[in-house]
């Protein structure tokens, strides 16, 4: 059995059995729905219906019911679009990165934080097909054999590559967190007493026996996943940043992109994870499997990622003057000092400053702290992408076409209906599905559950 | 018998059956009769199964709901006799001339299936170029507000009802008038004096912006009446005191083009032009010199530049600004002599006087200036006065409008208003119920100009013909078969003016058949008649004026009118195009509003930045205790202490149905409404604020007040950043001094137009070293592959002179109609949503700069922040600015679709129906021109007043060679490439190669200063390569590397300093 050093501290709280463990994972989900998930689900799913409103509306009158113009010819909806793909971020590293360091805290978090990437790759994906003027022809963007003659898409474009990137990430995320969830629907299906949901539990399951071979293969197929979803990490936001970083505009056109967008999204991936676990361990009682060590060490995650991006930033400010391109170094003065500078201090303040607060080892541990300035991060980091957007659009080489963008409500409605969405898919996902990888935990309870590492130590 | 045989028809045919050979053995085998099969007796008494009847009705469900689906059945009906030389999907063009009792221009009407849909300039006169208001005209033929039919009494009526009744106006006693615009048609003259000699009545004309006192001055002058012609081709120093003459003020469209003729700098000449102005105008923003006066002073003006170029006097009582400019002005005009010019813009009798005595001394009369009796602006406001006081009196009886709009323009329009209600009988030809028709007891609509017959002449040596390029779509008449028809001598129109030769009215041969159908088809006729001689000036003394003109006292703010360049008098308020064609000044669309200097404005706390959530403050203008409420706008270059409103607005301020664009729109589209309930006019008539002076309107006021009210008014305009903000590579200028002291340097050389290079790390000057003066042109740094464009086949492209181009707008109202480009209104507007694919930038330029920031030691950021205000008076750029087409295009290689690709002839071309709306393209391209559909404009109610595709006839005015875009695709300049196409067809019938200006896009034929040139780069001997190959011709972000087909000419300047 493998052993752990004594001063690690535990990543199992308190003393759990085999038993426990399956008890505190599968037992929510065959008990009645608590009240405080009933009144959670129906908030977000008034806000989700709100949101699927705007987009009906949006859809049926045009894309002039959002703010955009002739000079910002996006705005909310791509920041929104890159928002929710760098929250799609953390996810993925935590289950294939961290599974391939071995690093064993993960198997706490990485089912939600899998689950939160999942349901923010599709929040994400909703706004490159409703931004289209016309989405009925969205397909399009797919290579397709089509009868249109030899028309075929334009590999040029980093839409296309979007388009793939993203398409792609999904799916692998998909199906490795599925495959992840194969042994803990079996083990719900054999706890389980309702017929239907037996069988549903058990197709779910796809036949798991828990035999030594099913577990073999389990973990070889867990590893190749791993292999195939860690390039894909960086590759995704690296994509997204092509969008900006092969345009000729000022602001956009800039090298640095690739790495401090992929850095971004995992700060804000991690960030939301944060927001989201915090609530969950609560309200679900799993205090002892999430606790504060979990919550550092994302914490620590969240220092390096926010520290990179803010060099990101001061590099930036530095290259536009060290350049000395006019229209380079105007557009970040313009940044910091033009109509939308109120978006450049709310993202410099929430993403370089606020996650430095994090040094302090008090700050790092507390959960109240913590969830104040995840949130704050992920304010920050919708706010950069906002500001690479508009601020660079609205102000770009011909002072003749500089002008201003304002949302309308459509925009923010859609924009609050994507989180109503993504909080109610969250929600029935802690509701049905084992929120811990309850098998995989099960592997290190002997060697880092708090008691059990107590007795070795005597 | 072996069988050899390898492919059978059938097993039967292997098996070589009994059947089969009877069969084969027959050339016609008889098959098994159908009715013998039907006849099975089986058949019938078979029953329908249940799975049968069930088919079966599903079958028949399917099919009637599919029936049910059918779409819309649009009938067109073919021609089944094809009409000759009419060949649909060919346009035929049809020369013509537009007179609207201000603008007169011969012009070419471009008509497809019989529609006219198109006007340009008819170039074979040699004068005159079509402008922006010109070129939108041929919206209103399909005005839905037209009057369909006569009216009496406000109730639809019949001609020969009308015509009774009109016996019966005119049978009584009292004055009988007739009052029109000034006509200039030999034969409408020869029937209203037929009608007039009939009942007694007599005719007046009265002209909606009077240019009466120039009239006035130049009789008393030189005793000829008439209007004087101005030769700005020939002048080499011009002096304008208010006057417009590049926009607005008298015979603009003639005078644009000339002037511009002066002002090519590779003819080593340029001319030179002072602009003494109150508000800037177009001239104004194209003049080397431009003063800012108030309109008290403008008189003082006159008087010292008179002082001075006589020698009778000196510079008195102005600032030492304007004397020094004044000083500048008077000397470039004595060194020109006889080729000096003074315009003046004041219709004021000592002003026009003083200046025509300026010219004569300086022995312009006969080069510059000619009076030789044009008959333009025959307007007379004396008598036009004493009618309404008349009609007011009672002492009207019967009064007949035609072409004028009194109860619209009239300085006292309230009295005329009144009056027209005590006269016994009343009647107006317009074809709208305007302000006056709809107060009349008849109305009699005249046909539209495109439906009718015209001969117009001003004088000259030239007749022009207007003609109908289509049947009359209403129940319309002739204003001159009227006349006719009421003299009591019917006669058809044509017949009218084909006859009015033998009746005396004019001297030459055009009206007998032989010249006829020659001159038809030019649309004038030359007389062949000696040109008239300039009258020689009297002599008169013009002390007395130039006392009265030094004498001039102004208020603490003093009032200057004027015109918009798109909206003029406002006769077209009912035209969403030209509503929504920005000012060429301010670049506001759809609005009126109260210019004012930023001094003004801070002094008085109102807002100056007007973008979408900025709204303009609303101020109190009021003029001898009148007053308009109207926003207020920022305009560099106004005279403090004096404001500038537009005329021309206020249309319809009863409701009056002038087309249902003339009145102001909400979020939604709907029309605003007064508090009474009626739609809501756009901005505010300002005619009643000119002083009058024996009934002639001045139109401007001396002592006006103006106050804050608090209110805020959203102002809406397409361009809300005013400066070019120190970027050296978007606008080039120069001075004429620097030119031509560069004027051999070959192409980015010279000092004021320098390639851009990028260094690299190679020795590529060859001096030995590498150090920064090592590089290369953009154009060497490749990313792609080049598009092989280059000496392979054509390749289109043009040259934009911004020397010439005046920014007058012509071409974005001619893309306009040529391309279908949707009218969005005024909220879109706002919301930065226009869908000009050309418009025109203008910028000021300011007084700051990073040098002067450097120098002052002001921070960088401090001083784009003060880069961004212009200043006070502000030089001027207007800058046409259309797609590009890149070579290296940064939207073709976003676009995941492949929407947008680059034609083999260097097009950049939007595939409308390949869009997807992603709007990348629209983003990554530096110049912003490419517009996306944000919403359907064809059927969205937002538009419903105010796009011309929602309205079933107007619509009609659209060309069916450009596709009507849809939702939510991205759409642009494509250079006209349905001209291109039918140039590049029409070439390949003749088997000849495409010549050198057989194709233009609309704004390069639009452009009246041809700053435009519009060819093919591959053919070395065109005009547009020449241009291209000019050491003036740049790209505007050369560095970008994109490599546009669109060549920019710097501009130069007649002056020593350069602002910009």
């Amino acid at each position: 059995m493998q052993r752990e050093a004594a001063i690690r501290e535990p990543l199992i709280l308190g003393h759990k059995t085999y038993k426990d463990i399956t008890d505190d994972v599968v037992g929510p989900i065959m008990g009645p729905a608590p009240l405080g998930w009933k009144i959670m689900i129906t908030i977000s799913s008034i806000i989700a219906l709100y949101g699927v409103g705007c987009i009906l509306y949006l859809l049926g009158t045009g894309i002039g019911v959002w703010g955009l113009n002739k000079t910002v010819d996006w705005a909310w909806d791509i920041t929104n679009f890159v928002w929710w793909v760098g929250i799609g971020h953390a996810g993925t590293l935590i289950s294939a990165v961290l599974l391939l360091f071995r690093q064993k805290w993960r198997m706490a978090i990485n089912r939600s934080a899998e689950a939160m990437t999942i349901f923010a790759v599709i929040m994400a994906a909703v706004f490159p097909g409703i931004h289209m003027g016309r989405i009925w022809v969205s397909y399009w963007v797919l290579p397709l054999p089509n009868q249109f003659g030899s028309l075929w898409v334009n590999f040029n474009s980093p839409l296309l590559w979007d388009v793939f990137a993203i398409s792609t990430y999904f799916s692998v995320s998909l199906v490795f967190w599925y495959i992840g969830l194969i042994p803990d629907f079996a083990t719900i299906r054999d706890r389980m007493t309702k017929p239907l949901a037996k069988k549903i539990y058990g197709i779910l399951s796809f036949g798991w026996s828990g035999r030594a071979k099913h577990w073999t293969r389990f973990e070889e197929v867990s590893l190749v996943l791993a292999g195939i979803a860690t390039p894909l990490v960086f590759s995704v936001h690296s994509i997204v940043s092509m969008d900006f970083a092969t345009s000729v505009i000022p602001g956009w056109h800039t090298t640095i992109f690739p790495p401090y967008f992929v850095s971004g999204a995992v700060f804000s991936g991690f960030a939301m994870v944060q927001t989201l676990l915090l609530i969950m361990r609560k309200g679900m009682k799993l205090e002892n499997y999430i606790h504060v060590k979990h919550v550092e060490y994302m914490n620590i995650v969240i220092i390096v990622t926010g520290s990179i991006v803010g060099v990101a930033y001061l590099t930036e400010l530095f290259i536009s003057w060290y350049s000395g391109v006019e229209y380079e170094s105007y557009a970040f003065i313009n940044r910091f000092s033009g109509p939308y500078s109120w978006a450049y201090w709310m993202m410099m303040t929430c993403n370089v400053i606020s996650p430095q607060l994090f040094w302090f080892k008090k700050i790092r541990r507390s959960l109240v702290a913590t969830f104040a300035l995840s949130i704050v991060v992920n304010i920050g980091m919708w706010f950069e992408r906002y500001v690479i957007i508009v601020t660079s659009l609205h102000r770009d080489y011909l002072p003749s076409s500089w002008g201003e963008f304002h949302a309308t409500s459509i925009d923010i409605g859609i924009f609050i209906g994507t989180i109503g969405i993504f909080l109610t898919l969250f929600l029935a996902f802690a509701r049905f599905f084992p929120v811990l990888a309850l098998n995989e935990l099960k592997t290190i309870l002997k060697s880092s559950g708090e008691s059990y590492k107590k007795e070795q130590a005597q | 018998m072996a069988n050899t045989k390898r492919y059978w028809t059938g097993l039967d045919d292997l098996h070589q059956t009994e059947a089969f050979q009877t069969l084969q053995g027959q050339e016609f085998p008889q098959h098994e009769a159908v009715d013998e099969m039907l006849g099975n007796e089986n058949l019938t008494s078979a029953t329908t199964g249940r799975r049968d009847f069930l088919k079966f009705m599903g079958f028949s469900l399917a099919a009637a709901t599919l029936a049910a689906c059918e779409t819309p059945v649009v009938k067109s009906i073919p021609y089944v006799n094809k009409p000759e030389g009419l060949t649909p999907g060919v346009a035929n063009h049809y020369a013509s001339t537009y007179y609207n009792g201000h603008d007169y221009v011969n012009v070419l009407v471009k008509t497809r299936e019989g529609r006219p849909i198109f006007i340009k300039s008819n170039t074979a006169t040699g004068v005159g170029r079509a402008n922006v208001r010109v070129n939108a005209s041929v919206m209103g033929l399909y005005d839905s507000a037209r009057l369909q039919g006569p009216h009496l009494g406000g109730a639809g009526s019949t001609w020969a009802d009308l015509d009774k009744e009109v016996a019966k106006g005119f049978a009584g006693g009292g004055r009988k008038v007739v009052l029109t615009n000034t006509v200039l048609s030999p034969s409408l003259k020869r029937s209203i004096d037929t009608f007039c000699a009939t009942h007694g009545a007599e005719h007046l004309q009265v002209d909606a912006v009077s240019h009466s006192a120039l009239r006035m001055a130049a009789k008393q002058h030189t005793g000829v009446d008439g209007f004087p012609g101005f030769d700005f081709a020939a002048a080499k120093a011009v002096v304008t005191v208010g006057a417009d003459f590049l926009g607005t003020w008298g015979d603009a469209v003639y005078y644009a083009p000339e002037w511009a003729k002066s002002r090519r700098p590779e003819n080593g000449e340029m001319s030179k032009l002072h602009a003494f102005e109150t508000t800037m105008s177009l001239t104004g923003s194209n003049a080397d010199s431009r003063t800012m006066v108030k309109p008290s002073e403008s008189g003082r003006v006159l008087a010292a530049l008179h002082g001075i170029v006589t020698g009778t006097g000196n510079v008195s009582g102005l600032s030492e600004g304007i004397a020094n400019a004044v000083r500048a002005a008077a000397a470039d005009l004595k060194n020109a002599g006889s080729a000096g010019l003074v315009v003046a813009g004041s219709n004021d009798l000592d002003a026009q006087l003083v200046a025509a005595a300026i010219n004569t001394a300086l022995g312009a009369d006969g080069t510059t200036v000619k009076y030789n009796g044009e008959g333009l602006f025959a307007g007379d406001d004396a008598a036009f006065a004493q009618l309404v006081s008349d009609m007011n009196a009672g002492r009207v009886s019967a009064l007949i409008v035609h072409g004028t709009n009194p109860a619209y323009h009239a300085a006292d329009k309230e009295s005329f208003r009144a009056g027209l209600g005590k006269v016994k009988f009343s009647l107006s030809t317009a074809g709208l119920a305007d302000e006056t028709a709809s107060r009349c007891i008849a109305m009699a609509p005249d046909h539209h100009w495109l439906e009718n017959w015209m001969d117009l002449r001003i004088g000259g040596t030239r007749i022009d013909l207007s003609q109908p390029t289509i049947q009359p779509l209403f129940d319309t008449r002739a204003a001159g078969e009227s006349f006719m028809a009421w003299s009591g001598q019917p006669m058809a129109w044509y017949d009218v003016i084909r006859t009015t030769h033998s009746a005396g009215y004019t001297t030459d041969a055009m009206y007998n058949d032989s010249a006829w159908n020659g001159s038809l088809h030019d649309g004038f006729y030359m007389t062949g008649e000696e040109m008239p001689v300039s009258a020689p000036a009297l002599g008169n003394d013009v002390s007395a004026s130039v006392r009265r003109l030094s004498a001039a006292k102004g208020g603490a703010f003093e009032l200057a009118l004027y015109q918009k360049q798109a909206i003029g008098s406002g006769d077209q308020a009912g035209n969403p195009m030209l509503q929504e064609t920005p000012d060429p000044i301010s670049k506001v669309t759809w609005d009126n509003y109260v210019t004012m200097a930023r001094v003004d404005m801070e002094a008085m706390g109102l807002n100056t930045y007007i973008a979408q959530r900025d709204k303009a403050s609303v101020v109190k203008v009021t003029v001898n205790g009148q007053s308009v409420e109207l926003p207020a706008f920022m305009q560099p270059g106004q005279t403090p202490g004096t404001v500038g409103i537009a005329l021309g607005y206020g249309r319809g301020d009863g409701g009056e149905n002038i087309g249902r664009a003339a009145f102001a729109t909400g979020e939604h589209g709907d029309h605003l409404l007064t508090a009474d309930g009626k739609p809501m006019p756009i901005g505010a008539n300002v005619f009643g604020f000119a002083t009058l002076n024996g009934g002639v309107p001045r139109y401007d006021a001396y002592d006006v007040s103006v106050e804050a009210t608090g209110l805020e008014y959203a102002l809406a305009a397409t361009q809300i950043h005013n400066t070019v903000m120190d970027r050296d590579s978007v606008v080039k200028e120069t001075t004429f001094g620097s030119y031509l002291a560069e004027a051999s340097k070959p192409k980015g050389q010279a000092s004021w137009n320098k390639n851009h290079t990028l260094n690299v790390h190679a020795d590529v000057n060859g001096d030995g070293v590498i150090n920064a003066s090592d590089g290369k042109k953009t154009s060497a740094f490749d990313l792609w592959h080049s598009h092989p464009v280059e000496g392979v086949g054509h390749r289109w492209g043009m040259t934009i002179d911004l020397t010439t181009c005046t920014g007058c707008s012509a071409c974005v109202t001619a893309c306009h109609i040529e391309n279908n480009v949707p009218v969005v209104g005024k909220d879109e507007v706002r919301r930065h949503r226009d869908m000009h694919w050309m418009r025109i930038d203008r910028y000021y330029a300011s007084d700051w700069s990073q040098e002067r920031g450097a120098e002052e030691g002001v921070g960088v950021i401090a001083s784009y922040t003060k880069m961004e205000d212009p200043s006070a008076n502000p030089q001027t750029v207007h800058m046409p600015m259309m797609c590009q087409h890149c070579n290296h295009a940064p939207c073709e290689t976003v676009c995941p679709v492949a929407a947008t690709t680059h034609s083999n002839e260097g097009l950049n071309q939007m595939t409308y129906n390949r869009c997807i709306g992603t709007r990348y393209c629209a983003n990554n391209c530096p110049y912003k021109v490419r517009r996306f559909n944000w919403f359907n404009y064809q059927g969205y109610a937002k538009f419903q007043h105010i796009n011309p595709s929602q309205d079933s006839l107007t619509r009609l005015v659209l060309n069916p060679d450009v596709t009507v875009r849809a939702r939510g695709v991205i759409e642009k300049c494509s250079m006209c490439v349905q001209r291109i196409q039918d140039g590049k067809l029409e070439a390949k019938k003749n088997g000849t190669p495409v010549v050198d200006g057989a194709i233009k896009t609309a704004c390069a034929e639009a452009c009246p200063t041809n700053a435009i040139t519009f060819g093919d780069l591959n053919d070395n001997a065109s005009e547009v390569k020449t241009n291209s190959k000019n050491n003036r011709s740049y790209h505007a972000l050369e560095e970008v590397g994109i490599q546009p087909n669109i060549y920019y000419m710097t501009k130069v300047r007649n002056t020593e300093i350069n602002e910009a």
